[in-house]
């Protein structure tokens, strides 16, 4: 801006710095609101559902562990209460009735064969040469030819807690799809982007299982996403134990001790998801797992891990008698609905907040009086803005004599 | 859960239809016709000790006007398909394995009908202008993909389909037909197909279907054929009949079979449901009308017990299950039928029926078979064997070649039929052929014998439809009149192989590409067991569909071509190598061009007075001051302390700056 200023006529120049000024400052405002604004709609909207994205993204017999993770996964999330229709599950290969398979018709995560993951209600939505990045960035973006039924798309909404798991190879910011095309960590990034646009999820737990899993989520900016990696950047993700019958590795050792969590909960349990990231140990994994929490607003210690892995939702009381279920864009019903429990007073400061959102000078006067409330130091501020004008003023000085 | 509730409803229908067809007799009329679900299986020993299970459900849904959009039993999910696709004919069949026409037979409407080609094969009919029909097709497909977890939708795709025009069927109409080889099939795709059945996998004959044991059969091959009658008033709703068939071939592993490894392996192995499944049948599936198991034996089986053992009874009914024959059945059948023997023609067979309603929970149905003596027949054939296979070598062109065999037990009985025809053996070829196959009809050359012959005299019809590059495939139909004493008949087509671009290869692309099956069929012969009538004949919609009257048609192999593929980190070899060419070129012509080896010389012997840091320092002074710097070592000796004293002076300014900056912010 300052660089523009030495051509303009000198009588101008004060004028025009306060312009700046002005400018500025009304840019940091709305910046401000709007982030206000996004920031409360994502927290008052309601958690409608759970979805699950399960992808396993490797071709061929001896990537039989990664089909097996994810149909581990998938029985998990099963168990823990998401139906059929809201897993979208991709498997790039056909491992149960491989030729090469001696138990057909099943597949097994441990060498004991005590459980059959490919059971007799198994819905693969994308099975085979479908797998492919372009797939999947649609299956996330939403965009779809209008033939796609609706099994295979994700038909999420901005109330909904989607899980994604991904297994295969990869490498520092890239995971391998067939064995082809990579999925790089700006595609990744760039699909979150759009999905948090598009109002597509509330929150995102992104779960990766493969070497240098940690770099796939360098590029993740949009707020609401967890990402937990297998492995740090330079770190290999081992496969736990062989089975010497089906002859392959059956599982990998993140998915192994994730599941091991796993299997001693119920729908029921509220083991949070700080519980299940301290479960994993360095020592039996062979690497270190990362935990990506910068973006997730929640203490991680509340949220219970059937938010993601689960379909658990918060049952509303009302004392009215039954009534429509509320559209999604008008949550403040709910909230008066709701505001009879313990937390009445806090409920009812955000009801008036948003009340008072609803006359656009008001907004910019409240916002500005939050602001101020945030920054606390009063006296700092006011110091760094003299010290902000101090500079205009002396080039303003400086261009008129 | 589901079964109770649909019991209740079952119960609360029948309760209340009495009443309400008393009440409203005209309504009574038109809702006559109700809802039908009949569950079959068929059980049949096949010649080379393996067994063949044929699953036959069938649906009837009546034209209505009073259901609307609701069904007592039939399943809304493909209801909802022929009225949105307006599909009047349709079949999809999922498979596994190759149907064995030597062994199992290739005469018999289970091998006519039911033996398909391997992966997802689906032909389509509909009722819309001709212009419409591919667009209806695509929705099909996708729509399909979504409901029996398969990638049907790679179908919908200009260059995977065809229309064929009268080779594949008679009155083809606006036929679309497209085929998946490579297709796997799993459970995943079973498990949709039994949810269309009232009574799912949990109740009836579809409770004997183990996963495990189904897919470690030799051939399983499941399809779903409907119909529906089109033309019909706009309100009401069409009727459609499904039919859903599920065949397995299975090795029976009873534990006798392996004690008597030493000798005595000519024993057909015996076997039970309980022994193939591992599971029985209890009770039927309580909606079903009708619920039958039946056992199907050739009935050369008996004639060879007669020339064994001389005293046998005369009544095949008797003598099957009479002490002192070939075989033994755990359970006494409740019906016999046996097939008319109109001609001289050596396949009759047998049908011993089973009402499920008769067994329950405690007493669960198991039928077994046991075989006293060893027993040899042979199945029925085509009057052609056909298979395909491939000729030439090298990754540029090669050649498809079609190969009939005459089977010498067809052999005498068609040629003996079929005299008055002037005996001409017709055959119908169907072949589609993808795109990168380019296939040149014009080189088709007709062996006959072993000899060649000009093509005239044999191909009677011929309709060909080259392909079109990344359009559509390559079609070809026709018809053949061969003399009926042919032993053996060979057709050629040479081919090129194409190019596909970057995309277009699969991850696999090294395993090659396939051809699908060509489609063989006798059109003047007909698969029809003619069985003696009888009431419980007409009831059972698998008894009636044996006795339709179905051309013999067969499929041959699918073949696989290895296409030239690309190294396909080709791509970054290359940029790999230009970058290092270009770096190299670029970094030695820069060098030559700004180099000056004298001044070099002279910084050397510089650098060698003095530290680094100082001769990086006059640089830069010179730099600042726009000098050639000229004199290095005088004025540096010299400059050097000023500009210490400069920058120190400097850094405090900035300090006090920083720390006055602090002080009043804090």
């Amino acid at each position: 801006m300052r660089s523009k200023l030495p051509d303009a006529a000198s009588s101008r120049k004060m004028a025009a710095s306060s312009a700046v000024v002005a400018i500025l400052a009304s840019i940091w405002l709305c910046s401000s609101i709007a982030a206000d604004a996004s920031g409360s709609s994502s927290e008052t909207t309601m958690h409608t559902n759970n979805w699950a994205v399960l992808v396993c993204t490797s071709r061929f017999w001896f990537n039989y562990r990664h089909m097996a993770n994810t149909l581990s996964l998938y029985r998990t999330v099963k168990r823990l209460g998401i139906p059929d229709e809201r897993i979208i599950l991709m498997l790039a290969d056909d491992m149960a009735c491989n030729s090469r398979n001696k138990y057909p018709a099943q597949v097994f995560n441990n060498e004991n064969h005590w459980l059959n993951l490919y059971g007799d209600n198994v819905e693969v939505d994308y099975r085979g040469y479908e797998v492919t990045v372009e797939n999947f960035l649609r299956v996330l973006t939403g965009r779809h030819e209008s033939a796609v039924p609706r099994s295979k798309r994700l038909l999420s909404d901005e109330g909904s807690h989607i899980l994604l798991y991904m297994t295969g190879h990869g490498g520092d910011e890239f995971l391998k799809f067939q064995d082809s095309e990579e999925l790089q960590s700006h595609d990744l990034a760039d699909a979150v982007k759009q999905m948090k646009e598009k109002h597509r999820f509330k929150e995102l737990l992104i779960m990766v299982d493969t070497c240098q899993a940690a770099t796939l989520f360098n590029q993740l900016h949009s707020p609401g996403v967890l990402a937990i990696a297998s492995s740090m950047k330079g770190e290999n993700s081992y496969s736990h134990h062989l089975d010497s019958d089906v002859g392959v590795s059956v599982v990998d050792r993140f998915t192994f001790y994730t599941l091991a969590f796993f299997e001693r909960l119920n729908m029921y349990d509220n083991a949070s998801l700080s519980r299940l990231f301290n479960s994993y140990d360095p020592n039996l994994l062979m690497s270190n797992a990362y935990y990506r929490t910068d973006l997730y607003q929640r203490n991680l210690q509340e949220v219970p891990v059937t938010n993601f892995f689960g379909s658990v939702m918060e049952t509303v009381h009302t004392d009215s008698a039954y009534r429509a279920f509320p559209q999604k864009n008008t949550p403040r019903e709910t909230r008066i609905r709701t505001g009879k429990t313990a937390e009445d007073d806090s409920r009812r400061s955000i009801l008036t907040d948003m009340t008072k959102a609803e006359c656009p000078f008001t907004r910019i006067v409240s916002s500005l009086e939050s602001k101020m409330e945030t920054v606390g130091n009063l006296d700092s501020l006011v110091n760094y803005g003299l010290v902000m004008i101090l500079p205009v003023l002396v080039v303003s000085v400086w261009l008129s004599t | 859960m589901w079964l109770p509730l649909r019991l209740t409803l079952l119960f609360l229908f029948l309760l209340l239809s009495p009443r309400a067809l008393l009440r409203s007799g005209s309504a009574a009329v038109v809702s006559g016709e109700e809802e039908e679900f009949h569950e079959e299986l068929l059980l049949k020993p096949l010649p080379d000790r393996k067994v063949l299970a044929h699953f036959h459900f069938h649906s009837i849904a009546p034209p209505s006007k009073s259901n609307g959009r609701h069904h007592h039993l039939f399943p809304k999910a493909i209801s909802q398909l022929v009225q949105k696709f307006r599909v009047k004919e349709m079949e999809l069949s999922f498979t596994q394995g190759r149907w064995n026409y030597e062994r199992w037979g290739g005469f018999d409407p289970i091998s006519s009908n039911n033996a398909k080609p391997p992966g997802v094969e689906l032909w389509a009919v509909f009722d819309v202008p001709e212009d419409q029909v591919d667009a209806y097709w695509k929705n099909l497909t996708n729509s399909l993909s979504g409901l029996f977890c398969a990638s049907i939708n790679f179908l919908e795709s200009s260059t995977m389909y065809s229309a064929p025009k009268w080779s594949f069927r008679i009155t083809p109409g606006s036929l679309r037909y497209g085929t998946l080889p490579r297709e796997a099939v799993c459970t995943e795709n079973l498990t949709p197909w039994l949810k269309l059945l009232p009574c799912r996998d949990k109740a009836g004959l579809a409770a004997l279907l183990d996963r495990p044991s189904i897919y470690k059969g030799f051939y399983h091959s499941q399809r779903l054929y409907l119909t529906s009658n089109a033309s019909v008033p706009a309100e009401t709703v069409s009727g459609i009949s499904l039919e859903q068939t599920l065949t397995v071939v299975l090795q029976p592993n009873s534990p006798s079979s392996s004690s008597i490894h030493s000798g005595e392996s000519n024993f057909q192995p015996s076997w039970s449901l309980s022994s193939i499944f591992g599971r029985k049948i209890s009770g039927k599936c309580v909606i079903a009308q009708s619920s039958i198991v039946y056992l199907q034996l050739e009935k050369s089986i008996f004639s060879e017990q007669k020339d064994n053992m001389d005293n046998g009874p005369n009544s095949l009914a008797s003598e099957g299950f009479a002490g002192g024959s070939g075989f033994e059945m755990s359970l006494d059948p409740d019906i016999v039928i046996e097939e008319e023997n109109q001609s001289q023609h050596k396949g009759s067979s047998v049908l011993y029926g089973f009402w499920v309603e008769k067994y329950n929970e405690s007493q669960p149905l198991d039928l077994g078979l046991k075989w006293k003596y060893p027993v040899f027949w042979s199945s029925q054939q085509a009057p052609l064997h056909a298979s395909r296979f491939l000729m030439g070598s090298g990754n540029e062109r090669g050649a498809i070649a079609i190969l009939f065999k005459s089977t010498n037990s067809a052999d005498s009985s068609s040629g003996s039929r079929h005299v008055s025809d002037g005996c001409e053996l017709q055959v119908d070829v169907f072949q589609v052929v993808p795109w990168y196959i380019k296939v040149y009809y014009h080189s088709l050359q007709i062996f006959v014998d072993d000899e060649a012959k000009p093509i005239g005299d044999f191909v009677h019809k011929i309709q060909v439809s080259p392909s079109k590059d990344k359009t559509s495939p390559g079609m070809m139909e026709m018809l053949l009149k061969l003399p009926c004493d042919v032993r053996s008949a060979a057709l050629t087509l040479e081919f090129d192989k194409g190019f596909l671009h970057i995309d277009e290869y699969p991850p696999d692309a090294n395993q090659g590409y396939d051809i699908p099956s060509a489609v063989i069929s006798f059109p003047r012969f007909h698969s029809v067991m003619h069985l003696l009538s009888n009431d419980s004949i007409r009831k059972s919609p698998l008894l009636s569909r044996f006795q339709e009257k179905n051309r013999v048609q067969s499929y041959t192999e699918v073949l696989l071509v290895p296409l030239t593929t690309p190294d396909f980190s080709m791509p970054y070899n290359v940029i790999t190598i230009t970058c290092t060419v270009f770096a190299l070129f670029f970094g030695s012509l820069l060098n030559v061009l700004r180099r000056r080896v004298g001044e070099e010389e002279r910084y050397l012997k510089a650098g060698k007075k003095k530290g680094w840091l100082r001769v990086l320092l006059s640089r830069l002074l010179a730099k600042f001051r726009g000098k050639p710097m000229e004199e290095p070592d005088q004025p540096s000796s010299e400059s050097a302390p000023l500009i210490g004293k400069k920058l120190v002076l400097k850094v405090i300014l900035v300090a006090v700056l920083a720390v006055a900056w602090q002080f009043y912010s804090t």
